[in-house]
């Protein structure tokens, strides 16, 4: 178990530093003047000098390795910088957002697991029937809809046509707070789209893997001892296909983290994803790169967890590490 | 008294541009208290027969014919009768490659307990069940993993005595075992028959039969070509397979049969053997009747009477 | 620790279709690709047109998939916007193939201790959150086509470095290989004419593999306004401009250019399936014998 953490961090962590590199490099070639972004509107009236000095505060001029030192020296210390777009510092602006994109993203996992693992094994008990090849079709005719798209279409559909729930935002925009069945409300849209956009992926391997595991040994061993369906089922065929599931939750994640920006910027959410795209397209360095390197590590450490799970879960891995 | 009456069952598979005959045309049946060997090559469809018994083909199986036990037709009576009735109490089956067909995240204590309570008996018979195969207290508690393929394989031997069947099907139960656990796993199946129950051996190894089986069918290519009891077939063998089979003994003659078996895929119409058969002549060409001995020239006449 | 070689899923599972499946998805994608060929010529488009007289019309005769809130003909703006995406994705996918081609050849061809570790470095990346690192490259190289295309190959190589790379370790235990070197062939040539000869085709699979996910990608980042100026017709500009119009109940204008990138994704993705078929046809006989 600690070699298998040891191992991972070898990578992990090398990675990581290499994708800030890379980040401030790509951040230090870009066209924009840090300086006249953090003046703002006010860059047009500033005096040369008064540029200058803010230049000179921030060290926009030292060498790139002196720069890069600093900036990663102050990220360590929990300085994250301040927000050139927002006008706030980018601490802050994670801190008051962060929860409502896990809240997401964790809604969505726990949707899209059980809901897979229902709909995958019911699929995998009658393979070749007509749900199953319903569920397949669906599947992979949802697989190539981007997310944006979906989110619109269910817009369309639930918010503008029928009513049924609100068409963006967290809160009844006449709410003073933010109620539990008010943001409930607000989310079923955006977590059942970002749950059905990524359902195929789990769906299709529940129904694939628990489809063989019917036929592995073990499980026609069970069987042929007479046991219940039900106990064939849980204790036999989907104790082992699925232990691979956990490393699948692990490798989707990004795609999860793709998909919650999209949905949270056509739904109008305060989240991480939305506020990302707005510093993106205010060439926002100090922010977008806070939050690209903190969901980077997040995934990456979800990422071990997840395989540490596996290994804590299927006694073969964890008597062998 | 019959158990088991197997008439004209015969199971193929539908491939994509192929059909692969693996059991054809059986007709037999098993006494209570009869110990029936089934003896063969590796890949004459041994185990497609134990299989279609417990309707737990693949989908493109298809099966016909009738296997009557106790009463009760295995291949038309649908699996939720199969699974409600018979598979356990009545058709226990000890499964090849042990290492494979236990599951491997429980231990075998759970394992057995889980059978027992299935079959309404007391899981606290998981003891003496490990105990009667020779596994002791602590291989009970391992994982499947972390057993040798001896223990392994009477592991699977007490699961497959634990709701006591009717009739137990061991399948190459001897396979990967060294002489001493091979002679025990034997003498405990010939213990089970001698106190009345029934036992269906599959084996490739003739030697194990020779010790403790009553009867002996031997399959080649799907069919059976010669059944008859146990004491004549290892004296007297009837079919020129079977007598071919005997002679690649290492104790025996230890000549291999030349040629190969043929693919299940493409069979002759008439006698299977005939290409390698040293007697065969143009009556080969037409299938032979038979059992107990499918073959046009046996060796042994009165056998064939 | 045992090394966790589970299977990693593949990102894309499609139905496999039978041949009347193939057929329609190489028409529809030869149709697809003849009208973003032939449309400038035919039907050339002015981008930076509006006519308010116009505005929010249905689908009709005249306008077949209806017109957006400045009055556009919705289909022939997807037209022009699949003809970005298309190629975008053609060139993205090619320079992933390029890059992934080149890491997964230097770990198949050097083996032991490069190989390891390039592809715990694979399996790491791969875990990286690649559309927000798409957004950050594009948001620091200011949004344009070369900016989506480079941070495409700079986040979607992976699966191509694997193909190549377990291709090639493969390939080295084959004996014509071992015949090759020992009948004194050199590194250069075993290369050229043995190896390459049998990776080509599964680079190329690949790279085909790759092109609807470098679409999507595209679609995103234009969509969040971070890929072709906003003026300019691309599919994921007019999803988010279809936005607007949706609230006035004018669902056409992102319906539309959604259905193309869903078609034609679908397209490439199922005839890619097939060409995967073909290339390695394992026959999955269900058959305990």
């Amino acid at each position: 178990m600690i070699r298998l953490i040891r191992r991972r961090l070898a990578v992990a962590v090398p990675v990581l530093f290499a994708t800030s590199v890379g980040m401030f490099v790509l951040g230090a070639a870009s066209p924009n003047d840090p300086a006249a972004q953090y003046a703002g509107a006010a860059a047009f009236t500033a005096s040369p000098e008064n540029l200058a000095q803010i230049r000179a505060n921030w060290g926009v001029d030292d060498p790139l390795p002196v720069q890069y030192l600093r900036w990663l020296g102050n990220l360590a210390q929990g300085d994250l910088g301040w927000s050139t777009s927002r006008h706030q510092a980018v601490a802050e602006v994670i801190g008051a957002r962060a929860g409502w994109t896990l809240l997401l993203i964790g809604v969505t996992l726990l949707v899209v697991l059980a809901g897979s693992l229902l709909v995958g094994t019911i699929a995998a008990y009658r393979r070749g029937g007509l749900f199953d090849r319903g569920v397949r079709a669906a599947a992979y005719a949802v697989e190539s809809m981007p997310v944006f798209w979906l989110a619109l279409a269910a817009i369309a559909v639930f918010a503008l046509g029928l009513g049924w729930f609100p068409a963006g935002g967290l809160t009844d925009v006449r709410a003073t707070g933010t109620g539990v069945g008010d943001v409930a409300h607000h989310l079923v849209l955006p977590v059942a789209v970002l749950a059905i956009s990524q359902a195929p992926w789990f769906l299709l391997f529940v129904r694939d893997s628990v489809a063989d595991s019917l036929r592995d040994d073990h499980v026609l061993a069970a069987r042929a001892r007479g046991l219940p369906g039900r106990t064939v089922l849980f204790g036999h065929a989907l104790r082992t296909a699925l232990l691979p599931y956990l490393t699948l939750i692990g490798t989707h994640l990004p795609e999860l983290v793709g998909g919650s920006v999209l949905v949270e910027t056509v739904f109008s959410l305060p989240g991480l994803g939305a506020v990302s795209v707005q510093a993106a397209l205010g060439s926002d360095f100090p922010l977008l790169a806070a939050i690209t390197l903190i969901t980077t590590a997040v995934v990456l450490a979800a990422n071990l967890v997840t395989d540490l799970a596996y290994s804590a879960a299927d006694p073969r891995v964890r008597v062998d590490g | 008294m019959t158990l088991l009456n197997i008439d004209g069952l015969s199971v193929r598979f539908r491939l994509r541009d192929a059909t692969v005959q693996a059991v054809s045309d059986h007709t037999f049946a098993v006494r209570r208290g009869e110990l029936l060997a089934i003896v063969g090559e590796s890949g004459c469809g041994k185990s497609v027969l134990a299989h279609a018994l417990f309707g737990l083909l693949p989908r493109n199986a298809e099966v016909s014919g009738r296997a009557i036990l106790d009463g009760v037709d295995l291949i038309g009576c649908g699996e939720k009768r199969l699974a409600r009735e018979i598979r356990g109490r009545r058709l226990g089956l000890v499964p090849q490659s042990p290492a494979t067909a236990l599951t491997p995240v429980r231990t075998g204590r759970r394992l057995l307990a889980e059978t027992l309570r299935a079959h309404q008996r007391d899981p606290a018979l998981a003891d003496s069940l490990a105990e009667q195969v020779g596994l002791d207290a602590a291989a009970l508690g391992k994982y499947p993993f972390e057993l040798s393929g001896g223990m392994a394989q009477r592991l699977v031997t007490a699961l497959a005595l634990a709701p006591d069947p009717a009739l137990l099907i061991a399948d190459e139960p001897t396979t990967g075992l060294d002489r001493p656990l091979v002679d025990h796993t034997l003498d405990l199946l010939r213990r089970r028959c001698d106190s009345g129950g029934t036992v269906l051996l599959i084996t490739h190894d003739l030697a194990a039969a020779e010790r403790v089986a009553d009867t002996v069918a031997v399959m080649y290519a799907s069919r059976i070509v010669e059944h008859r009891p146990a004491a004549d077939v290892f004296t007297a063998p009837a079919h020129p397979y079977t007598c071919a089979l005997l002679n690649a003994l290492p104790d025996r003659a230890f000549q291999p049969i030349a040629g190969h078996p043929p693919m299940l895929t493409a069979l002759p119409a008439g006698c299977a053997f005939a290409p390698r058969c040293t007697h065969a002549d143009g009556a080969c060409a037409t299938l032979p009747a038979g059992p107990p001995v499918a073959c046009h020239h046996p060796l042994v006449t009165e056998a064939a009477a | 620790m045992a090394e966790l070689t589970l299977p990693r899923p593949r990102r894309l599972r499609w139905l496999r279709p039978g041949a009347r499946g193939t057929v329609v998805a190489a028409t529809v994608l030869v149709v697809a690709v003849v009208v973003c060929l032939a449309v400038p010529v035919l039907w050339p488009l002015d981008q930076s047109a509006v006519a308010l007289d116009q505005v929010g019309l249905p689908p009709s005769w005249a306008h077949p998939g209806g017109t957006d809130d400045l009055g556009r003909d919705v289909l022939h703006r997807s037209i022009y916007g699949l003809r970005v995406s298309l190629l975008v994705g053609v060139i993205a996918a090619v320079t992933a193939t390029l890059v992934g081609g080149l890491l997964g050849g230097v770990a198949g061809l050097l083996g032991g201790w490069p190989d390891r570790i390039l592809m715990r470095v694979v399996d790491t990346v791969a875990a990286l959150p690649h559309l927000l690192l798409g957004i950050f490259i594009v948001a620091m190289l200011r949004p344009s086509l070369g900016a989506v295309i480079l941070s495409i190959g700079l986040t979607h190589w992976l699966s191509t470095a694997r193909i190549v790379r377990s291709e090639l370790l493969s390939l080295r235990t084959r004996p014509f290989i071992d015949a090759a070197i020992s009948g004194g062939a050199s590194r250069a040539r075993v290369l050229t004419r043995h190896l390459l000869p049998h990776v080509l085709p599964k680079i190329a699979l690949a790279t085909t593999l790759m092109v609807p996910h470098a679409v999507w990608h595209e679609t995103s980042l234009s969509f969040l306004g971070l890929g072709l100026p906003p003026h300019l017709a691309s599919l994921g500009n007019m999803i988010n401009d279809g936005q607007r119009s949706l609230l006035t109940g004018a669902w056409w204008a992102s319906i539309v250019p959604g259905l193309a990138v869903i078609v034609v994704t679908l397209a490439i993705a199922a005839l890619s399936a097939r060409w995967r078929d073909h290339l390695d046809p394992r026959v999955r006989a269900e058959l305990d014998l």
